[in-house]
């Protein structure tokens, strides 16, 4: 107490900010070791990152627009002036956003199972079938397309399951073969049935809008976002099902027991519980969860099936979305909504000489990039912790740092002689 | 005459399945899964496509082809360097990675083409890239039926087939190769530098997955790039686990998926009645992926893949 007294102003204020800072650092290190903290970072990192390449592709290709280009990308719907109009955009990324977190969705379920989805492209492909089919065809109301489509779409992927579980086939081999084949029986099916589905005229399905029973209900949404008729039900429908996502994965024992076999398939086995059978479950949902997109771009009129050559990359961007959310449901809500946003955003710099596709390079850029993301995890891990030899040394953890300032002293003098050993 | 031309697509296609799927197998017995073979194939393809548009059409053939053929090599092996940085050096998941390099080709391939091919009056550009003036240096025909093409690339399989099994199996790099890919910390033990020698499988598969997609896209006189490889990539992986990662049962299967792909552009003339029923091309391009996955299911049961693919080699494990 006295000694504080003596203290001039200054040297009161110099001591605690000193104390704040090593606060600060201390809650920084604690933070930093933390899952939740290292994913954000690293999820922005990449974001930014490929962004970054996206700007320099533009730089090469057109130096004068490329900051514009970029620009338009990441402001998307902002870009426009009237907030009415801004509204209307916003509705409609946020409607494009539903399909993307199904995909993510499915490719993360099956991924906590060691199962790679990557026929979740052909999962959805077989969904859209069923849903043009059930909603133009058979004039079924919205929630049975929904369901007919999540059937075709289980039945698909629990093809996948059914290989790898009892025939040794990779599910990625299958899931690719698979998407190929649904992608081909859709475009066969569809250009077959004239008239009732196929659009001969326009070369593509017809639309389905409000006058059908199978258009979903907008639930007032649409007039919410100024007049956007996309946006409905199946802006809600998503995050709801990444909530129960969510609630299986980390609540139930059946979640428990997916995760338990894909840290160790047979360990899992050993304790009892059914690898083989899980295997088949989890592609089934997994192919569900992928085909609930179709109906969620299709029952609202935002999207026509046309003849396509290749297959479609709602499933491959399922495939960034999903890792660059941490591979968690929640965190897939938010990362499906920035790649649509970049996706949509990406679509507006045609008017400056630049591809769409652009948005396609940022964002197959950032799956690569994720990759990286467990090296740079335990990098992370290593800086902010303390090895095991400086604990054999004595040395006392970080946080010991807090009680005694003297430990410091220790720390470098050790660091000192480390030094001068080698 | 319809059998000759059955004949000739089909090898043509067996030479591109072939040729990629050594080249997968080369970075799988090194212990590297590279599902981005058609990436690879991709950017090869589209570099070359480049390379023709710049290079006179009155430069001697010959030159010209090996020119064309080394860079399309270049490229598939530039490309697949950032599988290997990933895989071998960081530690990466291979089959994201593999994904990712999938994805990426062919945007960057559009988004490059569509900056090239722009102009005042088709301000949206194009996503194909025209090399016809050197579409007939790499085709022959044989005399008394000069509209059925050859392809040269036939004689590279051709030429390959012997370089490949003698390289795998009767060199000191194969065998090192191969046994990277079955137990790295056992080849490390013996001096094996592991790493090399995995950057240098997956080197191997994008200089050939490189060669593969310009043979393919040779097919024609012009190519869309939004369609990347058009899924040869993903049929040659199948070809090589078909194959058991040998050589020899590789070609056999090249040969199998070939004729069955060949389907799709020749039903017209195998099957005249069904060419008018809407939707039955895309029944005839699904065939070879159906065939594909049902010799799979008979296939994969007793498959014995390299032991120590898809896992990233950890110095300390044991």
């Amino acid at each position: 107490m006295d000694n504080s007294k003596k203290m001039t102003f200054g040297q009161r204020a110099k001591k605690t900010i000193k104390k704040g800072f090593t606060k600060t650092i201390l809650w920084t290190k604690g933070m930093m070791k933390k899952d939740a903290t290292q994913t954000i970072i690293t999820s922005i990192g990449c974001a930014v990152i490929g962004l970054l390449i996206g700007f320099i592709i533009l730089l090469c290709i057109n130096p004068a627009n490329a900051f514009q280009g970029i620009l338009q990308t990441v402001e998307n719907f902002f870009a426009f002036n009237l907030p009415k109009t801004q509204l209307k955009y916003f509705g409609l990324t946020l409607a494009k956003t539903a399909p993307l977190i199904c995909t993510s969705l499915a490719i993360l379920f099956a991924y906590k199972t060691g199962l790679f989805n990557i026929g979740a492209s052909g999962q959805y492909v077989i969904g859209v079938l069923i849903t043009c089919f059930a909603a133009l065809a058979w004039r079924l109301p919205w929630y049975l397309c929904i369901l007919l489509a999540m059937t075709g779409g289980a039945l698909w992927g629990g093809i996948s399951g059914l290989l790898k579980a009892y025939f040794n086939v990779n599910e990625v081999i299958s899931g690719i073969m698979l998407n190929w084949i649904a992608l081909y029986i859709t475009n066969a099916l569809f250009q077959a049935n004239a008239g009732t589905v196929w659009d001969l005229m326009l070369a593509k399905t017809y639309k389905i809008d409000s006058s059908l029973p199978g258009f979903m209900p907008t639930l007032g949404l649409d007039t919410l976002f100024s007049n956007q008729s996309a946006c409905g039900l199946g802006m809600i429908i998503a995050p709801i099902v990444a909530i129960i996502i969510f609630i299986i994965l980390n609540k139930t024992t059946f979640g428990y027991e997916l995760k338990a076999t894909g840290y160790n398939r047979f360990a899992a086995e050993y304790a009892g519980m059914k690898d083989k059978r899980n295997t088949v479950i989890t592609m089934c949902i997994s192919g569900a969860l992928a085909a609930l997109a179709a109906p969620l771009l299709y029952l609202n009129g935002l999207s026509q099936w046309e003849v396509q050559a290749t297959v479609p990359a709602l499933g491959f961007d399922g495939i960034s979305a999903s890792f660059l959310g941490g591979l968690s449901p929640i965190g897939s809500i938010f990362s499906a909504y920035f790649i649509t946003h970049i996706i949509d955003g990406g679509s507006t710099i045609t008017s400056l000489g630049y591809s769409p596709q652009t948005a396609q390079v940022i964002t197959s850029f950032i799956i690569y990039l994720c990759a990286f993301v467990p090296f740079v995890k335990s990098y992370i891990d290593k800086r902010f912790s303390l090895s095991e030899m400086q604990k054999a040394n004595g040395i006392p953890s970080r946080a010991d740092l807090k009680q005694n300032d003297s430990v410091v002293k220790k720390r470098h003098k050790w660091k000192k002689e480390r030094k001068e050993d080698k | 005459m319809i059998v000759v031309q059955i004949i000739a697509t089909t090898l043509i296609y067996t030479a591109i399945l072939t040729i990629v799927a050594f080249g997968g197998m080369f970075s799988e017995r090194s212990g590297v899964i590279n599902l981005g073979l058609e990436g690879c194939m991709t950017v090869g393809a589209f570099v070359a496509a480049l390379v023709m548009r710049i290079l006179p059409a009155s430069m001697n053939p010959f030159l010209a082809c090996s020119l064309i053929v080394l860079i399309a090599a270049a490229a598939g092996l530039l490309y697949s360097m950032l599988l290997a940085v990933a895989a071998v050096i960081f530690n990466a998941n291979q089959t994201i990675t593999g994904t990712a390099l999938n994805i990426f080709a062919p945007a960057i391939a559009v988004v490059l083409i569509k900056a090239i091919t722009v102009t005042p009056s088709t301000p949206a550009g194009t996503s194909r890239l025209n090399y016809g003036a050197f579409n007939d240096m790499f085709s022959f025909s044989f005399p008394g039926a000069e509209s059925i093409k050859f392809s040269w690339f036939i004689v590279i399989l051709l030429v390959l087939i012997p370089l490949v099994w003698f390289l795998l199996y009767k060199t000191r790099f194969g065998l090192r190769l191969m046994s990277c890919g079955e137990h790295p910390q056992a080849a490390d033990s013996v001096g094996i530098n592991v790493r090399k020698v995995r950057f240098t499988g997956v080197g191997i598969s994008g200089m050939l997955a490189g060669i593969g997609g310009l043979a393919l896209i040779m097919t024609g006189s012009q190519w869309d790039f939004m369609a990347a490889a058009s899924g040869f990539g993903f049929l040659a992986l199948a070809v090589m686990i078909f194959g058991q990662w040998k050589p020899l049962l590789i070609v056999g299967g090249g040969v199998l998926f070939a004729l069955f792909k060949s389907f799709s552009v020749n039903y017209p003339g195998i099957f005249p009645t069904l060419a008018t029923t809407p939707g039955m091309s895309y029944v005839f391009l699904a065939l070879p992926y159906i065939v594909c996955l049902i010799v799979l299911i008979f296939t994969s049961k007793k498959s014995r893949a390299p032991k120590a693919e898809g896992t990233p080699y950890d110095k300390g494990a044991r």
